[in-house]
This record gives structure tokens, C-alpha cells and sequence, in this order.
């Protein structure tokens, strides 16, 4: 082993006033090869094969080609069901932002002092937070039948849990000075929180909420799929019925409106950082 | 009145920070703690706000035994009680203004707090203890706009706005220069004398705190060693405390 180990070293670097220095062996030696061989298996895997992605791969292109133009005709079809998505995300994203505050404090170590409350919250976050947010939708398509209201449970439940562990790390890091003040004048700890706490962190509050609104719109795109409400209702259905022209402005005005959420979003989260 | 009797402080860690404290400090009376860091300063002040439990002893606060105050009367308690710290622990992405306001919070529902909903009595109670500091023209500015003095300034107005009986403050002047720790220093006795309120500071510069302070109590390994008028101090006593000479950085010089 230390034979092989010494051939894969690297020369070491000799000055120019005879000392050398060994350079230390590059962890590429062992991550190239474990990469390939999981390379391998996924191809294997998945059935991956060259020819297929390029004999099928021209359909996407016949595809395309197809939902040009658009039908345009169809926009007071699609005009509703956008509406409805926007608004799923942007009820749910704050129903969920809003519900990530009490339960980012108490996940937070350095604001709740109670080891088994903090472990119950952030357990149940976690748990929460394996749900990809198309099997939530699925879950509360059951519990309150298909609709858009499922779909901003579900936006609601995702958004939950990431902002509560993305805000309570931010918690965590916060300056504590300002909460020792504002404790030691006889506010309890939630009081001072409040007013010492949030006050340095509104601006990345804001951020996250409009990070979440944007990955939500295009979250809430998909939700139709499972019945959960939406733009994506149509689009299954258009694309099942292989009515392309009416699929081509479907994903036309999605992409407009994703776009431009997404630069209004920028734009304010760079103001506020 | 505070009285510490037999007081002592062992952390969780096994440090004994303080090994039987006795002290009687008036109301009114402005008093220095000096000693080398490590000493028990920090400690000692924040027995007195019970921010730090006490191990053992007994300390009365106007006659109340608070080692025994828990909730809502401990927090009832601190309101009279104002701290000033080190590094200010302003907010320093808001206001001036609301920095001094946070000091009325204790004193308010939360709903309201929470919302931000002060009432015009605590914003003139605001104001005035900024001016009193002589920054009431800075109230609508940012805290991290201004400079370290009028920042140590602004935390003496948000003390003061607590309308306490007590102020404790934990080297209010140590990141401050010679001219600014002068001007900070005035305010505190001038707060001291015409309002009345007990000044207990822990001081890392022995110059100042001999220059502003009438009583000096100082402390070595956690028991106090010299408790006496600052004008009885000689640097026989220093030596005592410190166990040294003292070295130029525990001397703020003149200006």
C-alpha cells in the first residue's frame, strides 16, 4: 500500500537552494475513481443509452416546433388557473413564513433554554422537511379533496419547514449583546427577542420569505399534476391530449411570470441586504 | 441599599468567581470596582441584577432578598435596575430612537411591544433621555452611523429611559478614547447626581475611575481587598489589588 501511495504522490518541489518540499497527495486520486464507478452503475441503472438520447432527442425539437405559435386564443382559459397559482404560492409562502418565526425561536439554541422543547420542534421540522412538496400536496389533496387550497396547504407545510431552519440558523448567529440588554431591563425572553433580535435580522427575514415566494411559483407550477390546483391542471391535461399549441402558451406565460416575480424578487432582496 | 453578605459564585465549570462578598452600597453613592479581568467583576455587578445566580450568601436590594425572585417579579425587579455594557449592545441596524425605546418594552403588553405600539408618554421619556446624554439631534439616526462615544451615550439614554434606581455598568468606557471616556464619564456622574440613581461601575482604567468615582472597591481573586474613598488610594493599594505594577494599558492618560 505505502509502495502505491508513494507513486501516486506528486514530485516534491526542490528550491533553488537545494531544501524540497513534499507536496501532500490530492483527494482527487480517490474521488475520481469512486465517481466512475458510480457513474457506471447509475448508467447501467437508469438503462442510460447514447442512441436512444439521440434518435429520440429530435422529437423534443418536432415537440417544440409544434407549440409554435402559441394558441393565444386559449389565454382566457389559462388566465384563471395562473391567478390561482400565484396566489397559492403567495398565501402559502406567507402562511408558512409567518408559522416559521415561533418555531425558528423555539429551535433556536440560543434562545429557547428548554433542551427538550428544542429537540421536539426541530425533530418535527425535520421530519416535515424529508416531504418533497409534491408528496404534500398529495397527502392534503387527500385531507381537503383537489384544489387549490390543497396546494397552499402543501406550499404552506414545505415553506414551514425550510424557513424554519433556515431563519433559526440565522438566530443562532445573531448579535446576543443587544438581548442581554434589553433582558437585564426586565423583559422576558420572548419580549427581547423581539425587540433586540428581530431588529438586526428583518432584512434576511424578508429575503428568505422572497426567496421561498420565488421557488414556490414554480413549486405551485407542478402542483396540478397531483390534483392540487393550478396551472398545472392544464398543462397535464393539454399535454395529454397532445394539443400542443394550447401547451406552448401554457408554458409561455408561466415562464413570463416566473421571470418576472423572480426580477421584482431580486431586486427588492438586493435592496434589503 | 444593596447589601451582599458572605456571597459567593462557583460555576458549573468550577471557576469560584466570587469567595464571600460582603458590601453595602447606598443610594446615590457612585462606585468603581477595579481589578485585574478575571477578578470577578463582570460577575459581581450582574449578582446585583440577578442576570448571574448567586451560589451562596445572601444579597438584599432594598431590603428584598432577591436571590428568592423568579418570573414576573424578578423581571418586575430589574426594571429598576439599568446596565450599561462594554461593546454598547445597541441594535445597530435601527434607529437611535428605537434603541432607547427597547428599554420601555419590559413595561408594555406584548401585543404591544410586538407591534411597535409605544405610547407618547415613552417616546417623550425617549427623547428626554437623549437629551439628557446631549444627543437628542441624533434620535431619527441610525445607531451604526454614529461614533463609539456617542454610541456608549445612546445605551446611557436607554438606561436611563428604564427610569431606574440602579445603573450597573460592565466597562462602560474600555473601547472608548482618553477624550470620549471623559465626556461618557461626565454623563454618568451628572445622571448620578441629579437624578439620584446609584452608579456601579466596573472600571478597566484605574486613572478614570479614580478621576470620577467617589468610592473604590477593588477586588482581587474574588474577595474584595480595598473598599474605601477614591482619595485614600495610593499605589501601595494598587499593588495590592493588582498584584503588580500597573501596566500602561490599565492607565488611560490624559488627553
Amino acid at each position: 500500500m505505502d509502495k502505491v501511495k508513494r507513486l501516486l504522490l506528486p514530485k516534491p518541489i526542490v528550491l533553488s537552494n537545494g531544501k524540497s518540499v513534499q507536496p501532500k497527495l490530492s483527494p482527487m486520486v480517490y474521488v475520481i475513481p469512486i465517481m466512475g464507478v458510480l457513474t457506471y452503475y447509475s448508467l447501467s441503472v437508469t438503462r442510460f443509452n447514447i442512441g436512444t438520447l439521440i434518435r429520440r432527442g429530435e422529437q423534443f425539437w418536432i415537440i417544440v416546433d409544434r407549440m409554435i405559435p402559441p394558441n393565444f386564443a386559449y389565454f382566457s382559459n389559462i388566465y384563471t388557473p395562473m391567478i390561482a397559482t400565484i396566489m397559492m404560492s403567495v398565501v402559502g409562502t406567507l402562511i408558512g413564513a409567518i408559522l416559521a418565526l415561533p418555531a425558528a425561536y423555539a429551535s433556536s439554541q440560543t434562545m429557547n433554554q428548554s433542551n427538550v422543547g428544542r429537540t421536539i420542534t426541530k425533530w418535527v421540522s425535520s421530519v416535515l422537511r424529508t416531504l418533497p412538496v409534491l408528496v404534500l400536496a398529495l397527502i392534503f389533496r387527500i385531507i381537503f379533496g383537489p384544489g387549490a387550497f390543497a396546494g397552499m396547504v402543501a406550499i404552506a407545510v414545505f415553506t414551514f419547514t425550510i424557513m424554519t431552519k433556515m431563519f433559526f440558523e440565522l438566530i443562532d448567529t445573531a448579535d446576543m449583546g443587544p438581548f442581554e440588554a434589553i433582558l437585564s431591563s426586565g423583559a422576558t425572553r420572548i419580549q427581547a427577542f423581539w425587540s433586540s433580535i428581530m431588529p438586526q435580522l428583518w432584512g434576511q427575514y424578508y429575503s428568505l420569505v422572497l426567496y421561498n415566494f420565488e421557488m414556490n411559483i414554480r413549486n405551485a407550477a407542478i402542483l396540478g399534476y397531483v390534483g392540487a390546483g393550478g396551472i398545472g391542471i392544464l398543462l397535464n391535461e393539454r399535454l395529454a391530449w397532445r394539443i400542443y399549441p394550447d401547451v406552448g402558451l401554457i408554458l409561455l406565460v408561466l415562464m413570463i411570470t416566473v421571470l418576472i416575480i423572480e426580477n421584482i424578487s431580486r431586486f427588492i432582496r438586493k435592496k434589503l441586504l | 441599599m444593596i447589601q451582599f453578605q458572605g456571597v459567593t459564585k462557583t460555576y458549573p465549570n468550577g471557576v469560584s468567581a466570587l469567595r464571600g462578598i460582603d458590601l453595602h452600597i447606598n443610594q446615590g453613592e457612585f462606585v468603581a470596582i477595579i481589578g485585574l479581568s478575571g477578578a470577578g467583576k463582570s460577575t459581581l455587578i450582574r449578582t446585583i441584577n440577578q442576570m448571574i445566580k448567586i451560589s451562596s450568601g445572601s444579597l438584599l436590594v432594598n431590603n428584598i432578598d432577591v436571590t428568592k425572585l423568579k418570573g414576573k417579579k424578578l423581571r418586575r425587579f430589574r426594571r429598576d435596575i439599568g446596565m450599561v455594557f462594554q461593546s454598547f449592545n445597541l441594535i445597530k441596524r435601527t434607529t437611535v430612537i428605537k434603541n432607547v425605546l427597547a428599554a420601555r418594552v419590559a413595561d408594555m403588553p406584548f401585543y404591544k411591544s410586538m407591534l411597535g405600539l409605544y405610547s407618547k408618554q415613552d417616546r417623550i421619556i425617549a427623547l428626554e433621555a437623549l437629551d439628557q446624554v446631549g444627543i437628542l439631534e441624533k434620535a431619527y439616526t441610525r445607531a451604526d452611523q454614529l461614533s463609539g462615544g456617542q454610541q456608549q451615550r445612546v445605551a446611557l439614554a436607554r438606561c436611563v429611559a428604564q427610569q431606574p434606581q440602579i445603573i450597573l455598568a460592565d466597562e462602560p468606557v474600555a473601547s472608548l478614547d482618553p477624550v470620549t471616556s471623559n465626556q461618557v464619564m461626565s454623563d454618568f456622574v451628572k445622571i448620578n447626581k441629579e437624578l439620584n440613581i446609584t452608579v456601579i461601575a466596573n472600571m478597566h482604567h484605574v486613572d478614570i475611575a479614580l478621576k470620577y468615582a467617589r468610592r473604590v472597591i477593588g477586588i482581587k481573586e474574588g474577595l474584595i481587598v480595598f473598599d474605601g474613598p477614591s482619595t485614600e488610594i495610593t499605589n501601595e493599594k494598587l499593588k495590592q489589588i493588582y498584584g503588580r505594577e500597573l501596566s500602561d494599558d490599565e492607565l488611560m492618560g490624559e488627553e
